[in-house]
């Protein structure tokens, strides 16, 4: 049984008196791909947001519980949150790439944070460049402007600079939901190729790209209007519960076109 | 029918309004080239003061002036800066930001004559300086602090949230945040709000009159105390008294349209900023 890298312990989220999440106790192992699924608005990825504690960034949202990493609690006086966010690093829905050269987008990160010498930047910068891979596409305009990029381009930039500083948790937030298929799949094989080295976990949308790429997936549904966390386990597992989980039938029948074969059991 | 009456009228009156004012902004450019324009010529720029203005030129003045600004320049971004990163950065959440932003409204609101009033206890009585090109600059960019803040913070907040989101997850401290990605992409607000700040102050005589400038016997400034500088709009003040003069109208003209010039020339060059950041506040 591997040890997990991320623990939430009774984490909730409200925004005054509205209640957002509905506590979440879940164990999130090391390597591979956790995946997060759940109809709009149920809370993914408030949930997503509050592991490294970005839900900070939005006005009003309070968070009880706890998160641990690596057996460290993350809410707590005296938390160094860069650095937390350093470790556990975020890519959103939509590529956000820096008004500047394709070489500082990847070294953005690395280039604040101080812990990379100077004259090692440029092979950090290669080497996150290959993990996302798309080092063979820009090496020849390292210093072009990076939004000059494709949008598929962008996201796996994205990602290079989230490599590049040396992250051992990946959350992604729908990260092929602006992409094209063709893009989509490159990213779907990124994270199959960094599921060995990195912890991901990954909210969609996408119940195909859940069955190629997750390992372990967590089921959030709305719940008397609020997001619960309602099922968790490989997929296969997830479509016996259905028949005990109206949400999660109705949101697996939704997603799904073809017929699921086990919940016909039920 | 009596609906689209009503559309026709109130855009003819708004029409009738816009027109007005660029009628009257075209009216006193125009009056003033007419007036001024014969004034013009190289002796004008280069020779100094004589006559008590009815003769020479207006070489000092320029030079005065342009101190004067580029001494308001150095004073006011710093602190134009710094207001705006912690209104809109560090207090961001805070209860203090709405009283800041009322303190700025407040400085913009007070008549430009108190400013020289102050200027004139605290620099030339208390401080010992006289009248000096030092307390005027200081004065000029305190003055313009609320323009050229107001423009910054207005930029700030124009920004996309997802480049400081994207800082943050990366784990960037608040002040590399403020440094890599606010105060590179806030460059234009600042230019902006300093041009129209800049423009403002170029015409101002209240703050000067008294702390900084002269209307004749001072060239270029060697010192602090004791120094003061000429000034285009207390030379224009000075010579519209004496204006009955033919030969001290011709100057006069001549040296407002030197001032129109400088002043519409600082505007153009915030104009297209200004549009950009407006055009991105739109789309952000």
């Amino acid at each position: 049984m591997l040890e997990p890298i991320l623990q939430t312990s009774e984490l909730s989220v409200s925004a005054g008196s509205k209640k957002i999440l509905n506590p979440v106790s879940l164990d999130i192992p090391e390597g591979g791909v956790f995946g997060i699924i759940g109809p709009s608005g149920a809370g993914k990825s408030t949930f997503l947001k509050s592991i490294n504690r970005l839900t900070e960034l939005s006005n009003g949202l309070k968070v009880s519980g706890q998160v641990y990493h690596r057996g460290d609690p993350v809410y707590g006086v005296g938390v160094d949150t860069d650095n937390l966010r350093s470790r556990i690093g975020m890519l959103f829905q939509q590529p956000v790439v820096f008004p500047c050269s394709i070489l500082a987008n990847t070294l953005f990160g690395v280039r604040h944070l101080g812990k990379v010498p100077r004259k090692e930047w440029n092979n950090v910068a290669e080497k996150a460049l290959r993990e996302a891979a798309l080092w063979e596409e820009v090496k020849d305009r390292l210093k072009k402007p990076g939004q000059q990029l494709s949008v598929g381009q962008q996201q796996r930039l994205c990602l290079a600079r989230t490599l590049a500083t040396g992250t051992d948790v990946i959350l992604m937030d729908e990260p092929t939901s602006a992409l094209d298929p063709r893009s989509t799949e490159a990213i779907e094989g990124l994270i199959l190729d960094l599921k060995e080295t990195h912890t991901i976990v990954l909210v969609t949308h996408n119940m195909r790209q859940t069955e190629r790429v997750c390992r372990t997936v967590a089921f959030i549904g709305l719940r008397d209007k609020v997001g619960t966390m309602l099922a968790t386990g490989k997929l296969t597992d997830l479509q016996t519960k259905c028949c005990e989980i109206p949400e999660l039938e109705d949101y697996l029948c939704c997603e799904l076109t073809e017929p699921i074969p086990k919940a016909k059991a039920c | 029918m009596k609906r689209k009456l009503i559309h026709h009228l109130f855009r003819a009156l708004t029409g009738l309004c816009a027109l007005a004012s660029c009628a009257i902004l075209a009216g006193i450019v125009a009056s003033i080239v007419m007036r001024g324009w014969s004034a013009l010529n190289w002796d004008f720029f280069t020779q100094q003061i004589a006559l008590v203005g009815a003769s020479g030129g207006i070489f000092y003045n320029v030079i005065g002036t342009l101190i004067l600004l580029a001494t308001a320049f150095v004073v006011c971004t710093p602190l134009a800066l710094g207001f705006s990163i912690v209104h809109s950065v560090y207090l961001r959440d805070s209860h203090w930001r709405g009283k800041l932003t009322l303190l700025l409204y407040l400085l913009n609101g007070v008549p430009s004559i108190l400013f020289g009033i102050v200027g004139m206890v605290i620099f030339v009585q208390v401080l010992g300086w006289g009248k000096s090109w030092l307390a005027g600059g200081i004065l000029l960019g305190l003055m313009i602090l609320p323009t050229v803040s107001v423009t910054l913070i207005e930029r700030i907040g124009s920004l996309p949230i997802k480049y400081t989101e994207a800082a943050i997850g990366l784990g960037l401290r608040k002040s590399q945040i403020i440094r890599s990605v606010i105060l590179p992409q806030s460059i234009g607000g600042l230019i902006t709000g300093l041009m129209l700040g800049l423009a403002r102050a170029a015409g101002e005589t209240a703050p000067i009159m008294f702390t900084a400038t002269i209307f004749a016997g001072a060239s270029i400034p060697g010192g602090i105390k004791e120094s003061p500088v000429l000034s285009l709009p207390y030379h224009i003040f000075i010579l519209a008294q004496d204006s009955y003069d033919p030969a001290v109208k011709a100057k006069l003209w001549g040296s407002a349209l030197v001032l129109i010039i400088l002043v519409l020339g600082l505007s153009l060059v915030a104009l297209p900023a200004r549009l950009k950041i407006h055009e991105e506040a739109n789309h952000a």
